[in-house]
């Protein structure tokens, strides 16, 4: 397969890249890791005149602690993030998201800010992004905006980004103590496959009284963009952490936080089954790795 | 328009002209005529084309040429050296790890990068090193038992 013809900018900082994106608006791209933007060019699902390569602005590409959060680079690797100390520790949904994408061979080259911007409904890392309550920041030749996760997927590989805008990175706020967070992927072949259903969830509890004080949950592939389950989140708010909770929390997610369809990968029928399943797990997961943390 | 690049190719280095839009694949294949690095899918699904950039493997039919700017690149031809083959190729020849051949480049360069890394891999790093390259002739098992037999 050939890609077709394009001119190719190597901008070296944030600054440079915007300019490019200024001069050549609609009709440029800009390249990331490229396992998904080549592959649209070749498969001419795209097409484009201009080529902005972000492999040379080197601050995106790196995973900073400012005061309370993690800042986390458009360009981060899927590798990268994985052998962070810090996001092996604080941000376990992450990883396992990074983790879980495509095989090593794609990690070593997939970044964090592509896999959004792609915003696949089945993206690996999202869930996650979206239990976390990451901001994402985007930067124009006028100035920064930071906006909330959820309002930054606007439907299948859409997203709020402006035309002239760059996404940067991502603001994580580090989980407080007594919190633990977990994805799980369900997809038909573990290195190579579009997910079925994923899911992510983040649950905060008071170990005085043994009850539920916040619980965020993330579901993929089971409506337009990645989508939050608010319902289910509220159903266990005050609630014991436990079995029967996280059960209910499955059951109101399947039938009332998701709208999925039926393609070849899975039914409708059988993605509902699943998220209430993968619900259920990963928020056990969740408040195991809660105690253990705390 | 054509860009000059630089690169490190198996201990050579190389200034090569070349267009944006051609692979790093294309570019070993087609401009140095390096064919042990194979083409399969073409879109990062199955591995033929895995190189070692700046000593991570890679797919290279998903690098552009010009990305791979100032890299250090090991192909399968780097293997080998005047007194034969690599220890890690004569265990696939030992182990009848290789049938028809198109991905044992890849396999062998994702098996060196992983016991480069990681000398004594447990089975399940194994299988998941090489799980970004497929087999059509199904012979995984060998392909596993001759990697296994060189980790320390």
């Amino acid at each position: 397969m050939l890609l077709p013809m394009f001119d190719f900018h190597e901008p070296f900082s944030v600054q440079e890249a915007l300019e490019l994106k200024k001069t050549h608006k609609e009709n440029s791209k800009f390249l990331a890791g490229g396992t998904d933007l080549l592959v649209h060019l070749k498969k001419k699902l795209i097409s484009t005149d201009n080529i902005i390569s972000l492999s040379k602005v080197k601050d995106l590409a790196i995973i900073t602690k400012e005061e309370g959060s993690v800042i986390i680079g458009a360009c981060t690797t899927m590798s990268q993030l994985s052998s962070s100390p810090v996001i092996q520790e604080k941000f376990k949904a992450l990883k396992a998201g990074c983790d879980n994408l495509g095989n090593h061979l794609i990690r070593n080259r997939a970044t964090i800010g592509g896999n959004a911007c792609n915003a696949s409904p089945a993206g690996d890392t999202l869930p996650a992004l979206l239990v976390y309550d990451a901001l994402a920041i985007l930067e124009n030749t006028e100035g920064k905006r930071e906006i909330p996760i959820r309002d930054f997927f606007t439907g299948p590989g859409k997203s709020c980004i402006q035309t002239e805008e760059i996404l940067t990175g991502f603001r994580l706020p580090i989980p407080p103590a007594h919190s633990g967070a977990h994805y799980i992927q369900l997809g038909k072949r573990k290195s190579s496959e579009i997910n079925v259903v994923n899911v992510a969830a983040f649950l905060e509890y008071d170990p005085s009284t043994l009850t539920i004080i916040k619980a965020r949950i993330a579901l993929g592939s089971v409506a337009p963009t990645p989508v939050r389950a608010p319902k289910a989140e509220t159903s266990l708010m005050g609630q014991t952490p436990e079995e029967s909770a996280f059960f209910a929390a499955g059951e109101i997610a399947r039938r009332d936080d998701c709208l999925p369809i039926n393609d070849f990968r899975g039914t409708a029928g059988y993605r509902q089954a699943m998220v209430g399943v993968l619900t259920k797990r990963t928020l056990a997961t969740a408040f195991d790795q809660a105690q253990s943390l705390s | 328009m054509k860009k000059i690049i630089n690169l490190t190719i198996n201990d050579q280095s190389h200034e090569i002209a070349v267009e944006p839009n051609i692979t790093l694949a294309d570019l070993i294949r087609y401009q140095l005529g390096l064919t042990g690095t194979k083409k399969g899918c073409d879109t990062g699904d199955c591995g033929a084309c895995t190189v070692i950039l700046d000593g991570d493997v890679v797919n290279s039919c998903l690098v552009l040429a010009v990305q791979a700017n100032g890299s250090i690149i090991e192909t399968i031809e780097g293997l080998a050296t005047g007194e034969g083959l690599h220890p890690l190729q004569e265990a696939f020849v030992e182990k009848g790890a290789i049938q028809c051949g198109f991905c044992s480049p890849g396999v062998i360069l994702s098996a060196k990068n992983l016991l480069d890394k990681n000398p004594s891999p447990t089975e399940q790093e194994i299988r998941e090193g090489i799980s970004g390259n497929l087999c059509r002739c199904t012979g995984y098992k060998k392909i596993f038992e001759a990697i296994e037999s060189q980790s320390s």
